[in-house]
């Protein structure tokens, strides 16, 4: 039986997320060849004329917080609590995200937040996964 | 189209009931439906189950135990409102002539899943990045905190009213009232939320008989007309929206009024959708019985607590009645049937004339809600 080690923790993001050379990941959406509709996560087909011309756009790193909260209760494998949030980039998209590095008390609505991975849980083989995440650009204060 | 009444009831006292069959859970409420019409099962000529997660067969598994075969059965899937939906496919069929008499189910046995939060779509992209309906309503509530300077001790008498209301109901689930110290105290499920600040998981089964009121005056059930049966779904959205008004009731609600030649003002009393205490907030200003932003003090001056203007949730509604997922539409119709007939005891709005149900649900990436259902109706 084979094993595969993996040096990080597999991205669950599929064509979503894309690492870089210097390690940094970049966010791909799609674009419209026919109405120039961009949508996240990337699709084949243009929900706003059923354009099949889609072409993969990588997405800003940074954006801002449009909605957060803690949770304390999810499905097996997700390592709680996490915070969920809503991140509206520049491109006029909003990304479903995990907000990492702070804690709930440490975030505000509207505040600018940036592209980074991490750790989000462990698969039904107990191994680890990780994904895009946001965190606050700037670095937050303990006692904010 | 012709006039359609509902013209019997049922339901069964939502809970956990882990040791029973779909089946099990399910024919008493259509039994009962069934008795209050007074209509012989010969005469129902078609029924539609909603059920969204019950499984294949659903209407057929529970219409076997009643020994009511043959005839046509559809299982329809469209999340919390599998069975309003289900209750608007039979109220087509009947107000558009194809059949007099129809029976419609609403059944779901949670239990089967363990406890925790609802199972969703996996190949959702949302979901599979940890999504959840407590999260989703979380977020809506944080951001509406924001807004418009909701607190959390105003977020927590939803709840507290609901549980006023499900105590004098003896098909709720949870039966006990509680205080907005206890709501806050509870075991934390996702900021803003306690356990007291989301709708129980449970069991049950709601069942309602419609006929055509040209053929209703034939049958011993009292009649309550369907003013109203609307049913639309979420609007895609590729990029922001506001989580703060649900376009999707919004949008619903104005074409059942315009449907029912009736206004918000003239809704007497309300079923809504509370899966959260948000939810209830939110939908207080989508349904149109106040403005944006002013929910909580509807709330406060007790205008939709039994007594008030437009009491909302009498029966306790999702929160404390309990939200078996696929059952919850048509127990919200069972109730506003009762109230129109005058028969919901220590509970009865008085001299209810016009009730209105709103069924929404199902978290989709990109919709506000996948489906969303309202019904009015009048004595």
């Amino acid at each position: 039986m084979s094993e595969t080690v993996h040096a990080e923790p597999p991205l669950i993001a599929g064509a979503a997320v894309r690492m870089e050379e210097d390690g940094r990941p970049t966010l791909i959406g799609s674009e419209c060849a026919d109405c120039a509709t961009r949508i996240f996560p990337p699709t084949a087909l243009c929900p706003e004329c059923m354009g099949e011309e889609m072409s993969p756009v990588p997405l800003g790193r940074s954006g801002r917080l449009y909605s957060y909260c803690t949770v304390h209760v999810a499905p097996r494998g997700w390592s709680v609590p996490y915070i969920a949030g809503y991140v509206d980039l520049p491109e006029g998209v909003r990304v479903f995200t995990h907000v990492v590095d702070a804690a709930e008390r440490q975030l505000s609505m509207e505040m600018e937040v940036e592209l980074t991975t991490a750790i989000l849980g462990t698969d039904g083989d107990g191994e680890a996964f990780s994904s895009y995440a946001f965190r606050p650009r700037q670095p937050v204060s303990d006692d904010a | 189209m012709r006039d359609v009444s509902v013209i019997g009831a049922g339901m069964v006292r939502f809970g956990k009931q882990p040791d029973k069959t779909l089946a099990e859970i399910a024919w008493p409420a259509v039994k009962q439906a069934i008795d209050d019409a007074g209509v012989s099962k010969p005469e129902i000529e078609a029924a539609w189950c909603g059920t969204a997660l019950g499984g294949m067969m659903s209407g057929q598994r529970i219409l076997k135990a009643v020994g009511l075969t043959g005839l046509p059965i559809v299982n329809v899937e469209n999340a919390c409102s599998s069975s309003s939906s289900a209750f608007r496919e039979a109220w087509i069929a009947v107000a558009g002539g194809l059949y007099d008499v129809a029976l419609v189910i609403g059944v779901e046995k949670l239990t089967r899943f363990g406890g925790g939060t609802l199972p969703l779509e996996r190949e959702d992209f949302e979901v599979a990045h940890g999504m959840t309906m407590p999260a989703l309503y979380g977020m809506r509530a944080k951001r509406y905190m924001h807004d418009y300077g909701l607190t959390p001790e105003q977020l927590a008498m939803v709840a507290v009213k609901a549980h006023d209301h499900g105590a004098l109901n003896e098909d709720a689930q949870y039966r006990n009232r509680i205080t907005v110290d206890e709501v806050m105290a509870a075991r934390p499920i996702a900021d803003p939320f306690t356990l007291l600040h989301c709708c129980p998981s449970g069991d049950g089964a709601a069942a309602l008989v419609i006929a055509a009121d040209s053929v209703a005056g034939r049958y011993s059930g009292k009649p309550v007309r369907v003013l109203a049966s609307e049913l639309a779904s979420g609007k895609y959205m590729t990029g922001f929206r506001d989580m703060t008004t649900p376009e999707i009731t919004v949008r619903g609600a104005k074409k059942a009024y315009e449907m029912a030649g009736v206004g918000p003002e003239d809704v007497d009393v309300a079923e809504v959708h509370d899966a959260f205490t948000i939810a209830e907030l939110l939908y207080y200003e989508a349904l149109g019985f106040c403005e944006r932003g002013d929910a909580a003090g509807l709330l406060e001056d007790g205008e939709t607590s039994l007594g008030g203007r437009i009491p909302v949730n009498p029966s306790g509604g999702l929160l404390s009645k309990g939200h078996p997922i696929g059952a919850t539409g048509a127990a919200q119709m069972v109730e506003i049937v009762r109230q129109l007939r005058g028969e919901c005891g220590g509970r009865q709005v008085e001299g209810a004339r016009v009730g209105l149900t709103h069924c929404t649900g199902g978290g989709i990436s990109g919709f506000d809600h996948g489906a969303c259902s309202i019904h009015i109706f009048r004595n």
